[in-house]
């Protein structure tokens, strides 16, 4: 009984400050499921466009910016990364997974470019979550207000978008290229602009993590693009995917319950070090779960992640 | 109009597979016309097809529509004045989207998409009366995923999505050919109805050869990537399917030769 009282004590306790989080990360969440599920394009330059964020972010913050320019300086960087990507894909077939750890591979050396060195303290300098009303800042309440209001945003503006005239070539784009082609939707630009888009809420998330945590470390995005898939998995499993509206909301819903179970198994006492593996497993198992209980048989010819 | 200008395409050049597919081919086509090409596998139809919408870059020759050489055009620019049908109906509609919002696309492909809300009350109220006109009940399930229709659904769709816009140029390439005899019938009742009411240019593939015999203005038949035969006006009025089948045996036994 003793056990589970502390777990569940230190689990709430902890409520706050994983929501926070949560909220913060839901950008990577929504930059892994923009390419994965609207372009069908399994992307992983997530893993190296959020520590270019955070990067981006750090620099322009030592360098004494503003915390909304340092933003948009990582939101502009994202962009350009993800474009990178989608042109490696498109100008040399090159397979969309081999072409994100391409740009994530290098993306490393050009973290520590930026940076100059591997770890950077932006403790102290201004940031958008000292602009929460009646708050103190640095604490979790500050933080959860600022990246929810960013969410809530950012989730009425692309339900928006994804329903106009524009925003359905787009998801046709994915739905079927040569269909989309042969309507008048140019693939080239759709694809360019989507994947950035989805890179630049990635190091939006990475900024915004920096400016949170008080430092840029080029090593911070690491395993990122694993935990947001299952995170998204989560969110996709609680709220579906069948209307724009429940894809948009699948990865905000899906963060926030993904790091909370997170939380709950570090409270009742699950070394962090085991946490990748735990998360690798869980997402192979979400992956694998449709060919469980069918032991004959061919296995069908698509991966199931592109489903 | 349309107007093939001796195109000529060389897949695999140089190497031991080395084909011809499009050979100096020539074809014109006046505004309104309607025709048939038929031809054995590999004679060229489908690259003639891909061509003309701009999926098949051609080595040389040219491709004009209404005036326009389009030849340097890519897909998407050409799809201004061009619509197609594939055979497969997998490929001509988005699966994982709506009736309506694949209506939607349709009705955007020559004009310029804008931040507007794209499905409203007038369009959904105009795709359901478009779709009526089949007669599929597909105007009481704008909502469905296209993927939960049937594949005679989806080739009827593909088709009214084709024709609305009134195309300059309407490619069908095999369009009924993966469908059921009765299913087959409907699309292309519904075809020529569609043609004869827009007056639209049309160029239908097809190795069906009793719809080559009953349908459109004239009868191209290809040959080694070339137009091989042209039957138009009494003579096509005439002609009839022992004919039609006649010009492939002649070529048969050319090859025999050949061989």
């Amino acid at each position: 009984m003793d056990f589970i009282q502390t777990t569940v004590e230190s689990f709430i306790s902890l409520i706050p400050v994983t929501l926070a989080q949560s909220l913060i990360l839901s950008f990577v969440v929504l930059g892994i499921m923009i390419p994965f599920r609207t372009l069908n394009f399994p992307d992983l330059t997530s893993e190296g466009a959020f520590p270019l964020g955070g990067c981006v972010c750090g620099v322009m913050l030592a360098a004494g910016a503003g915390p909304l320019t340092a933003i948009a300086a990582a939101l502009v960087a994202g962009f350009a990364a993800g474009c990178c990507t989608a042109i490696i894909h498109l100008r040399f077939r090159i397979h969309t997974l081999l072409a994100g750890i391409l740009m994530l591979t290098m993306l490393y050396s050009v973290n520590l470019r930026i940076m100059g060195k591997s770890n950077l303290s932006v403790f102290g300098q201004p940031t958008v979550f000292d602009w929460a009303p009646f708050m103190r800042p640095g604490f979790p309440a500050s933080k959860i207000v600022i990246a929810g209001l960013i969410a809530l945003v950012v989730f009425l503006v692309l339900n928006f978008y994804f329903k106009t005239e524009k925003g359905t070539a787009i998801r046709a784009v994915g739905a079927n290229p040569d269909m989309a082609e042969a309507q008048g939707i140019n693939v080239w630009a759709a694809t360019i602009g989507g994947i950035g888009l989805a890179s630049a809420f990635s190091a939006t998330s990475g900024a915004l993590m920096v400016q949170s945590q008080g430092f840029a470390d080029v090593n911070m995005g690491l395993g990122i693009l694993i935990n947001g898939l299952a995170a998204l998995m989560i969110g996709e499993a609680i709220v579906g995917k069948q209307t724009v509206l429940r894809q948009l909301a699948a990865p905000f819903v899906g963060a926030v319950v993904y790091y909370q179970l997170v939380s709950v198994c570090l409270a009742a006492g699950m070394p962090p070090p085991d946490l990748k593996l735990a998360t690798g497993l869980f997402v192979l198992i979400m992956l694998a779960a449709p060919t469980l209980g069918r032991s004959r048989g061919p296995l069908p010819e698509r991966e199931t992640i592109r489903e | 109009m349309l107007e093939i200008r001796s195109a000529r395409k060389v897949f695999h050049r140089g190497q031991p597979d080395e084909k011809v597919a499009l050979d100096g081919l020539d074809l014109k086509l006046a505004t309104g016309e309607f025709a048939v090409v038929i031809g054995s596998n590999g004679a060229g139809k489908s690259s003639m097809l891909n061509a003309i919408s701009g999926a098949l870059v051609l080595d040389s020759g040219g491709i004009v529509i209404n005036g326009d050489d389009v030849t340097a055009l890519p897909v998407h620019k050409r799809a201004v004045r061009l619509a197609r049908v594939f055979q497969d109906p997998m490929k001509g509609t988005a699966a994982s989207m709506t009736v309506a919002e694949n209506m939607l696309l349709a009705e955007l492909r020559a004009t310029k998409r804008t931040l507007r809300q794209g499905l409203n009350v007038k369009r959904l109220a105009d795709y359901k009366e478009r779709l009526a006109l089949l007669g599929l009940g597909l105007e009481n399930r704008l909502n469905t995923r296209v993927d939960l229709l049937s594949g005679g659904q989806r080739q009827s769709l593909s088709l009214i999505m084709a024709v609305g816009g009134k195309p300059d140029l309407l490619l069908l390439d095999e369009h009924t050919a993966a469908l059921d005899p009765r299913t087959a019938d409907i699309v292309m009742q519904a075809t020529v109805r569609a043609v004869d009411a827009l007056k639209l240019t049309t160029l239908m593939v097809t190795h069906n050869m009793q719809h080559a015999v009953d349908f459109g203005h004239s009868v191209v038949m290809l040959d080694a990537g070339k137009v091989r035969l042209e039957i138009s006006g009494q003579e096509k009025a005439d002609v009839t399917v022992a004919d039609l089948i006649g010009h492939f045996a002649v070529k048969t036994d050319r090859m025999l030769l050949a061989s």
